[in-house]
């Protein structure tokens, strides 16, 4: 291993923090505000989750993806789901080709799940069948096709995209499908000032050009690199214990999934809003994500506070809210935030 | 050479060696910072609790003294009783309370981090530094720590070195210190009250007795020779008002064994045996002397007191009562103890007993003695005075004409009377009946006595008639 390599995977809080806002700054370039998105969506890259990107149409959900595999120079690919869509249009399949030899086989033909960064386009337009073709990928970093695995190169990392307004002719996607996205990032109609910004340099003879941050082959060590950097930095227990009981106040009492709910807070809104908390993949978002957090405010521990910042991102898409939420017009983040005030508050 | 490979060797590793202590001095540092501070707050929080206990003794002390020279018995012993409870919840509070404030390590860290807005870092160390596997970015933290030091020096996280509840005792001791000269008057001015008033004289047959009130000790000392003592002993038995006997029932009995101990522990907090000025109460028995049965009747020091005694009132030993009217004189055979009610049971004792007294005056006197033993037998074979009503034999009623003209002038019942604390019945204060001045009717007759005239003969036997229905 060369000097070279060996900064390369060891790199300092500091080079972590220089990275993260650099890749930050060639994003902005294409992409105008949404700026607390575009952190929520590197930490998860950076932890080593999944994003799922809710937003109205043309609010720059596949721009600031594209603009992502530019800035990483990773590879990227980009599939638009439709109900028509097939697993196979996803993972790749088996296809008979003819060999230097003349002969005639089957050949594993890679789908473009087979990259580093995917794009899954309203991925809820496709059938759960299809949704479901994603989730050894995202879960496991392999694809399996007519008995045989195919492992997917590091760093991988899949946003799917979402549309609330087009709700006919979707399909929800599945809990189990929800779960594995580390945080679901939420981009908003842009502000008066950005739109303005927006016009001006999406309309001209210019277009934005984002460079990449990472040159060459060593962009996937330099990103598994800092993947491995967030893992080291070091959450004390009582700080996991705090994540862990953020988790456990959303499940609610009435749950039949709850075992010890006597000791879990009792919240009231909870407990009339919400069907299903979130899973223990919900404390693991937490965590990583607050990892990110410190490391991006040049600390090797988590506090409090880093767990709160990235909490709405990394929980809400994982409650589940039931009738009475939807008719008060009550969501998830809601919830998240009342959580963490009950939280707080029985800390103190 | 070997030897010089050896020091060559421990040269070579010189560097590795001094680099791992530095490493671990960095972070006694940091933990030695720490536990500084677990010190300072652990203090704080034990005088917190001293504090507070101290002040909740101080002031359940003087409310109890306070309460002991203020209030009756009853009145203390509940008030005593809450004030134990309550500073019993206080002092568990207290100490519950100086116990959570106590710190740990950990609890220390997060103080210091949350006041020098360390954002965990301290917290971090002091829970991960007995793990083995500390991770690469472990020396990073302590570093990052390390530079901050100052920060969380224990001076800055917690300036205080004596806890704010400092306030609680002085608060208490200037209610202690207000409260016992308060005490102190109050009794000052009991005593005063007591001091000034003389010694009473009393007949015993005029002394109506009833239960003690249990712990009233008003401070009333009786004095009598050993005979009369006896006798009183031998009424107290016989009315059965021996304090013993005053309970109704067990939870009676239980009360007045409260108010007992209650009234023994007030004694006890005011200093009563040392400082208490105390009213005596002579007993004079006269009832012995008049009684022909009785060969104590003979006894001069009894026929002297009852001379002495003015009717049944208590008399002062100043004789301030020497100028007392003429009254009719009484049938000295009243004094029997089957024939005569008690002073307390009729309520007219106090003229009653104004009778008997001029009637043993008058038996120092011979000459005067038959005259007024005359006048008796004649009271009480005519009218009987203030007989009337009370059962006697119908065939007294009737007698001679009063030769003494009846007025308002010549008949005067002298009633004094004083404010005693009787305890829990009268919680605190004797009972004062308002003044209350009614108007007469137009039509009616001036209250006086109807003078004593004959009564016709025929009308004897209907009278008498009346009488003994």
């Amino acid at each position: 291993m060369t000097e070279t390599q060996a900064a390369l995977e060891t790199p300092t809080v500091a080079d972590f923090a220089r990275t993260f806002r650099r890749i930050q700054s060639e994003i902005h370039k294409a992409i105008i505000g949404h700026e607390q998105a575009v952190e929520q969506l590197l930490s998860a890259l950076f932890a080593g989750g999944h994003v799922l990107i809710e937003g109205v149409p043309g609010t720059g959900k596949t721009t600031l993806v594209k603009s992502l595999g530019l800035a990483l120079n990773l590879s990227f690919n980009r599939i638009q789901f439709t109900v028509d869509l097939m697993p196979a249009d996803i993972t790749g399949t088996r296809v008979i080709a003819t060999g230097e030899d003349g002969r005639r086989e089957f050949t594993f033909q890679p789908g473009p799940v087979f990259c580093h960064i995917l794009l899954g386009d309203e991925i809820n337009r496709a059938t759960p069948k299809t949704q479901s073709a994603l989730l050894e990928a995202m879960a496991e970093l392999q694809v399996t096709v007519s008995g045989t695995t195919y492992p997917l190169k590091p760093p991988y990392f899949v946003m799917a995209t979402l549309n609330p307004i087009e709700m006919e002719g979707t399909y929800p996607l599945p809990e189990a499908q929800l779960d594995r996205f580390l945080f679901k990032v939420r981009l908003d109609y842009p502000e008066e000032d950005n739109l303005v910004r927006i016009i001006s340099s999406t309309t001209g003879a210019e277009e934005a050009k984002v460079s990449p941050v990472f040159h060459g082959d060593e962009a996937p060590h330099r990103v598994e690199a800092l993947k491995k950097l967030v893992r080291e930095v070091i959450a004390a227990p009582a700080m996991e214990q705090y994540a862990a009981r953020i988790v456990r106040a959303t499940q609610p009492d009435h749950s039949r999934f709850v075992n010890d709910s006597a000791r879990s807070l009792h919240d009231e809104m909870v407990n009339r809003y919400v069907m299903f908390g979130s899973s223990p993949r919900g404390a693991q978002a937490l965590i990583l994500g607050a990892k990110v957090r410190a490391l991006l405010d040049g600390r090797a521990n988590i506090a409090r506070e880093d767990i709160e910042s990235v909490a709405v991102a990394a929980l809400a898409h994982r409650i589940m809210l039931n009738y009475a939420a939807h008719t008060d017009g009550i969501d998830a983040a809601q919830i998240v935030e009342r959580v963490i005030k009950s939280v707080r508050t029985v800390r103190a | 050479m070997r030897l010089v490979s050896l020091i060559k060797v421990s040269l070579i590793d010189m560097p590795v060696s001094v680099q791992v202590p530095r490493a671990q001095e960095k972070l006694d540092i940091i933990l030695d910072q720490v536990t500084s501070l677990r010190s300072r707050l652990n203090w704080l929080a034990f005088q917190h609790a001293f504090y507070l206990v101290t002040a909740i003794g101080i002031a359940a002390t003087a409310a109890i003294f306070a309460a002991a020279a203020l209030l009756s018995p009853l009145q203390f012993l509940v008030v005593a009783v809450v004030v134990a409870v309550l500073a019993i919840c206080s002092l568990w509070i207290s100490i519950r309370s100086g116990w959570r404030r106590r710190s740990n390590a950990v609890r220390a860290a997060a103080l210091a981090d949350e006041r020098a807005g360390l954002k965990g870092r301290l917290t971090t160390i002091v829970e991960t530094f007995s793990n083995r596997r500390r991770g690469m970015l472990w020396s990073y933290l302590v570093e990052d720590a390390l530079e901050r030091r100052e920060d969380f020096a224990p001076s800055r996280i917690e300036r205080h070195r004596i806890a704010r509840s400092w306030w609680a005792p002085v608060v208490a001791m200037i209610f202690a210190a207000a409260m016992v000269p308060l005490a102190r008057f109050h009794r000052s001015l009991k005593m005063a009250a007591n001091a000034g008033a003389p010694d009473i004289t009393v007949d015993l047959d005029d002394l109506h007795l009833r239960p003690a009130e249990p712990g009233d000790d008003d401070g009333l000392d009786i004095q009598a020779d050993a005979a009369t003592m006896a006798r009183l002993r031998e009424k107290l038995a016989r009315e059965g008002v021996a304090p013993d006997n005053s309970g109704t029932g067990k939870l009676g009995g239980l009360v007045d064994r409260a108010r007992n101990f209650a009234g023994n522990m007030q004694s006890r907090l005011r200093g009563d045996s040392k400082q208490k000025q105390r009213l005596t109460l002579r007993l004079a028995d006269n009832g012995a002397g008049l009684d022909p049965t009785n060969p104590r009747g003979a006894d001069p020091w009894r026929r002297d007191s009852r001379r002495g005694d003015q009717a049944g009132q208590f008399k002062r030993e100043d004789g301030s009562n020497d100028n007392e009217p003429d009254l009719p004189p009484i049938d000295e055979s009243r004094h029997e103890p089957q024939a005569q009610p008690s002073a307390g049971e009729n309520g007219e004792g106090g003229q009653d007993l104004k009778q008997r007294a001029d009637a043993s005056a008058a038996a120092d006197d011979p000459s005067k003695q038959a005259q007024d033993d005359d006048q008796l037998r004649g009271e009480q074979s005519s009218n009987g005075g203030s007989m009337h009503g009370i059962g006697a034999d119908p065939d007294s009623l009737f007698g001679e004409a009063s030769k003494t003209r009846m007025s308002t002038e010549g008949f005067e019942i002298a009633i004094e009377a004083r404010a005693v604390d009787h305890g829990a019945k009268g919680a605190g204060q004797a009972y004062l009946p308002p003044k209350v001045h009614t108007p007469l009717n137009a039509r009616q007759q001036p209250d006086e006595p109807i003078a004593r005239t004959e009564v016709p003969s025929d009308d004897r036997t209907t009278i008498q008639r009346v009488f003994e229905r």
